[in-house]
């Protein structure tokens, strides 16, 4: 049960940085890159290849006969887990994704150039998560912070200086850090004791997604709401032991939650009992379960497209109308369709059907064909209540029978507004004295297939 | 921060030993707050990264060492990390440091250094290390101690023997109970890895401490949970109610976020119901689990893929889990590939008689797709609907000629393969869509296809009027088909002939192919089998017809499921390499211990029935067995244990299970009744070392590249109890 070793990839397949891979021969980490880069270069233009790549040695050495590499790609970088023997690979992925968060929180941005720059500090991150038997440790990055210290503008500063330079060094003496802070020394694992904020506060962001799919006849096929409550936590001292509870808990359905939350209580009181960790963390997830069981599998789409296509030698005409069904204002709509591998332009006007409620100006939204993955964008910023748009137009193939995907994809958000009216009915916090502020957030967004 | 990155790409440059060694040895005088030095080693350090031997420093990096800045320190023991193992007769110069940092005051340095120790397996270091070890165990800070925990995994490896002589594993044993999760996590992850290793002490563990894990869960981190809750397979129940009470206390470990806890639970209930008597609440955790695992659905394609993988092996075995939930695994169009084919395969799985017409909807959908891979395996899915779902027959067959009009010639070529099977499984109902099919003979240009066709002309050429015409087209190039073609038209044509013998063409062309076999071929199989027909018409032409057209046995694809035993087997590595290839870890890694179920009064009947022991090949000579703090526990003395399962089974191997699979699937050629020779499986696939499917489909019957097979051709695991839960209990309690 143990992660061989991670390795951090540029945008042209060379590693950056990679853990010690003490245990191993030097050529395993390489022949790791090499079957990922194999699989990459076979795999067709799209670039997808199986997540978890079958990794043979042929057997020498010390090497694991055959062992696998989980990889994840970060914008243009991608990271990589060789994992062996009877291993989880989704343990690698989990992994692979707190790496991330964490050189995230350090870095602000994940990218050859941060890395590259900051290579010392990525050498003792993976120190400190992964140790030598490749088990991953603590991957909470506030309590990171107290063992290694992230590049502030200070040490930026000093290290711009030339180093004879007499100037203020580390105010804390010789040795810079002269206790783990009480970073282990707390009962639990995610939150460390002595924590000071100027102002208490904790903010609750739910987020709601539809996921749909639509049948060409315009019945919902499968769909479902999953979702959310991102949880910003900035309180001070110890243990800010908090009780969050629902007007409506039932809504919720097969919830997922934060380590932190103490599971028991809420099997049995559907509240949620919990002393948070600093900062940013997801504290629960879950599916909506619509009150009557029949509407589960089926409920309602707010939005509704009506394609009208005819397919004809070299290319096809095509007339969209777009609705919806929102009594609210709905945001950032994008329908995309992919046209397939022989399109090679398209043209298109963009009308309002004239139902809608105080429709401006320019408020159609605007149109693209991305030559490059032969997908249809169609994109409108704003839409009215219960409004409806028009996208008209034609596109050419180079094939004689074009093959266009029979669906669309559609994506939009709706701010405050929730499909499951989840809500926060309380927030209380026990065994501190202070006051804190309490905030939520609602919001809504959704991604439907439409088939035609 | 461009002037860090500008400064920091500077120490990428390639630099050259002498220069680095002459800058420490500058910067041993007039370096104010150790800025020169820390610059050099972290060129150094970054020249390590580029792979460069900066080994030859060793002696002037190591000078560095005593330096109190911790950056210089952490950068020194980087270097000693690379290249400590390499300098065996120059170590001994750093032990004095390691030993003060071991005292350090600073617990972070005091855990630095003898987690550097751990990495570099020299014996003067293991040494000094052990010494330290013993300290740092029980040193008042956590981190420090969490850390020792992991390094006597470390000194275990080095020296195993020693380290079970020294009490290691009895201290490990005893962090079990310490008041910090993380040590308590980390303990057992050292336990466990200690327990993994062939020549490792047997780390089972007692009811007293797997409850006392359990209550400790809440406490842990994500990482921390997944060590306990794997730690819980070797927990052993001896009474039903042992693994019940378990199982219900660990269902609510299903509801957490990390993809991998959630997994790991499912593995560990999914081992726990072997144990269990009770079927309303074996019957409630499988409802239990469906959720959790759709949910793990809507996470980045990557877990799905891993989840998919596990659902398929688990639905296998556990077929109430998720049975409602077709619809969750409807491809999107978006999703990755790999993703698409996972979710085919378990829309397969799922489909029954209820849902069929919604499963068939929906690969009608995916067959009009783009991606040729995935219409191919949602045209070839329809046809093993319709073999297995026999309610769904007509409709399948219908939708198959509908995509035969496309004409689309990948589409059709797949219809053509799967409608040659559904003639098996249903002899003499839809012969009618021969015609349909004749016509379209010249789309078919792959062996597979052409094959099929060739079987179907061959097989029903007393129906066909112009078989013999068909034929002899077909039989042209001959010479230049494959080797699956050409065996198909050899016996195509002796049937023809059987068939038609009074017909001229159909002797010409019986005896030219004969002739082209038996004298042209290289190919032994082809050869032999013209030899056998050849004799066969010539000495008894009536036994010929009668061997030639003797009936066939009807297919079915029940049996395309694994082995029970295996699956139970595999079924301990939920979530791990082997579930995602169907394969025990043991099979493709050596010095993996393998996971098998252990034989006690409360194991399951039918799990005992199809029991697959392991043994561990090779032994401590002297058996440690960590038996857990707190009382004894009044159950067999657990050191008994691990003789019992030895002496069960000495000879059998680990991955016996997955290789009678092997044996046993067979393809449903070798029932045609034709004289069948061939290793034509070998021949034609060569199994490519780095494609991890290659193995595959022998493995659970095929994935996608589905063999129906005879009826009956099913091991004994088809009638197991468990199965029959889809029918409600009240059979049950009659089976009980």
């Amino acid at each position: 049960m143990a992660i061989d070793g991670l390795i951090i990839l540029d945008a042209n397949g060379r590693p950056i940085i990679q853990s010690g891979y003490t245990s191993f021969p030097p050529a395993y980490p390489l022949l790791h890159i090499d079957a990922l880069n194999n699989e990459l270069a076979k795999a067709p233009s799209s670039g997808i290849i199986d997540p978890v790549v079958y990794v043979s040695s042929g057997g020498g050495g010390d090497m694991p006969d055959c062992s696998a590499c989980c990889h994840i790609q970060v914008r243009e970088i991608r990271m990589l887990a060789s994992i062996s023997g009877d291993m989880d690979p989704l343990v690698a992925f989990a992994f692979l994704q707190a790496f991330h968060d964490i050189l995230q929180d350090y870095f602000g941005t994940v990218s050859t150039v941060t890395l590259k720059g900051n290579f010392d500090t990525v050498y003792q991150l993976i120190e400190e998560i992964l140790d030598s038997s490749g088990h991953p440790l603590t991957t909470s990055s506030s309590i990171l912070r107290d063992i290694v210290l992230p590049p502030s503008l200070l040490s930026t500063l000093l290290a711009s200086l030339p180093a004879s330079s007499s100037s203020v060094g580390r105010s804390a003496g010789p040795i810079s850090l002269n206790s783990t802070g009480g970073a282990f020394a707390s009962p639990i694992p995610w939150r460390k004791i002595g924590l000071r904020h100027k102002s208490n506060e904790i903010l609750f962001d739910v987020t709601e997604e539809m996921r749909a799919i639509v049948g060409r006849n315009g019945a919902t096929l499968a769909s479902n709401v999953i979702g959310t409550i991102e949880c910003n936590s900035r309180l001070s001292a110890g243990m800010p032991d908090l009780l969050v509870s629902f007007s409506n808990p039932n809504v919720m359905a097969e919830c997922a939650f934060h380590p932190c939350v103490r599971l028991q209580r809420w099997k049995r009181e559907r509240i949620l009992s919990f002393i948070p960790p600093d900062g940013k963390f997801v504290l629960e997830e879950y599916q909506y379960a619509p009150p009557q069981k029949a509407v589960v599998n089926n409920l309602p789409i707010p939005v509704s497209l009506k394609p009208n296509i005819t397919i004809g030698e070299l290319g096809g005409n095509f007339m969209v109308t777009f609705t919806s069904r929102m009594t609210k204002s709905m945001e950032n709509v994008k329908i995309e369709w992919y046209l397939g591998e022989d399109a090679t332009g398209a043209q298109c006007t963009l009308s309002g059907a004239g139902s809608g409620v105080g429709s401006t100006g320019g408020a159609e939204g605007s149109w693209t064909f991305d030559s490059r993955k032969k997908t249809l964008r169609w994109e409108i910023p704003t839409m009215h209540s219960l409004g409806s748009r028009i996208l008209r137009g034609s596109w050419t193939s180079k094939a004689q029978v074009p093959r266009p995907a029979h669906a669309f994809q559609i994506r939009f958000e709706l701010p405050s507004h929730s499909f499951s009216s989840v809500r926060i009915d309380q927030v209380r916090l026990s065994s501190e004295l202070y006051k804190m502020y309490k905030g939520v957030r609602v919001q809504s967004c959704g991604s439907i297939e439409w088939r035609w | 921060m461009s002037t860090q990155q500008g400064q920091d790409a500077k120490f990428f440059q390639r630099g050259k030993i002498e220069e680095f060694r002459a800058e420490l040895q500058a910067a041993e005088s007039k370096d104010k707050k150790y800025q020169k030095r820390k610059t050099v080693l972290k060129k150094i350090v970054a020249n390590i990264t580029m792979g460069n031997d900066m080994s030859p420093l060793f002696h002037d990096v190591i000078q560095c060492i005593g330096t109190p800045l911790l950056e210089i320190k952490k950068m020194v023991y980087l270097y000693l990390v690379s290249y400590g193992r390499s300098k065996p007769d120059q170590i001994h110069m750093v032990i004095p440091s390691f030993l003060q940092d071991c005292n350090d005051r600073n617990p972070l340095i005091r855990a630095l250094a003898i987690r550097t120790m751990a990495y570099i397996p020299i014996p003067v270091v293991t040494e000094a290390l052990s010494d330290q070890l013993r300290h740092c165990i029980k040193d008042r800070d956590p981190y420090v101690r969490k850390t020792a925990a992991i390094c006597v995994a470390k000194i275990y490896v080095a020296d195993a023997r020693k380290a079970e002589r020294a009490g290691f594993v009895e201290m490990l044993r005893d962090m079990l109970l310490d008041s910090n999760a993380t040590v308590v996590a980390n303990a057992v992850a050292a336990l466990s890895e200690i327990g993994d290793r062939q020549d490792g002490v047997i780390f089972r563990l007692n009811l007293t401490v797997a409850n006392k894990l359990i209550a400790s869960l809440g406490e842990s981190s994500e990482w921390g949970q997944i060590y306990i809750l794997d730690s819980l397979l070797r927990f052993v129940p001896e009474e039903h109610s042992e693994a019940e009470m378990m199982g219900e206390r660990i269902i609510v470990q299903l509801q957490h976020a990390n993809s991998a806890v959630v997994l790991t639970a499912v593995k560990v209930l999914l081992y726990l119901m072997n144990y269990m008597e009770n079927r309303r609440l074996i019957e409630h955790i499988c409802k239990k689990m469906g959720p959790p695992l759709v949910a793990l659905l809507s996470s980045g394609p990557e877990v799905q893929y891993v989840t998919l993988r596990n659902i398929l092996l688990i639905i296998q075995r556990r077929p109430t889990v998720l049975k409602n939930d077709v619809k969750v695994f409807f491809c999107k169009y978006n999703d990755p590939i790999y993703v698409k084919l996972a979710k085919l395969e378990i829309m397969y799985r799922l489909a029954r008689e209820e849902n069929a017409q919604e499963v068939l909807t929906e690969l009608e959908e995916y067959a009009s797709e783009v991606d040729i891979d995935f219409v191919r395996k949602s045209v070839r899915s329809i046809g093993r609907l319709a073999i297995k779902v026999e309610a769904a027959a007509d409709n399948c067959i219908q939708s198959l000629l509908t995509l035969i009009e496309t004409k689309v010639t990948y589409v059709v070529q797949e219809a053509v393969i799967v409608i040659k099977d559904i003639f098996r499984r249903y002899p003499g109902k839809y012969e009618g869509i021969i015609p349909t099919l004749c016509e379209n003979l010249d789309a078919l240009d792959e062996p597979e296809s052409k094959a099929a066709m060739i079987w179907i002309l061959g097989q029903f050429a007393n129906r066909i009027d112009n078989a013999d015409e068909l034929l002899d087209d077909l039989v042209y190039n001959f010479l230049d088909e494959s080797t699956e073609v050409q065996l198909a038209l050899l016996t195509a044509t002796v049937k023809l002939f059987v068939y038609k013998s009074t017909s001229e063409t159909a002797k010409a062309l019986v005896h030219k192919v004969l002739k082209w076999a038996t004298e042209e071929i290289d190919n032994p199989d082809l050869r032999d089998r013209g030899f056998i027909y050849w004799r066969m018409l010539a000495v008894n032409p009536t036994l010929a017809q009668e061997i030639v057209l003797a009936q066939k046995p009807a297919i079915t694809t029940d049996s395309d499921r694994m082995d029970r035993g295996a699956l139970d087997q595999l079924l301990l590595h939920t979530g791990t390499l082997g579930s995602i290839y169907h394969k025990n870890p043991e099979t493709f890694i050596r010095n993996a211990a393998g996971r098998a179920l252990v034989d006690t009064p409360a194991l399951n009947p039918s799990s005992k029935a199809v029991l697959i022991t392991l043994s561990r090949p090779h032994l401590p000579p002297t058996t440690v067995t960590v038996q857990g703090p707190g009382p004894i526990e009044p159950t067999p003395v657990p050191s008994a244990e691990p003789s019992k399962s030895m002496t069960s089974a000495p000879s059998e191997v680990g991955g016996q299970g997955l290789l009678d699979v092997d044996d046993v699937v067979t393809r449903p050629d070798s029932y045609d009744g034709e004289a069948d020779v061939d290793g034509e499986d070998e021949d034609e696939v060569p199994r490519k070392a780095g494609d991890p499917y290659a193995n595959l489909d022998n493995a659970f019957g095929g994935y996608l590249a589905d063999k129906p097979q005879p009826i009956g051709g099913g091991r004994g695991g088809n009638t197991n109890v468990d199965d029959l839960l889809l029918w409600g209990t009240a059979i049950n309690t009659q089976l009980r």
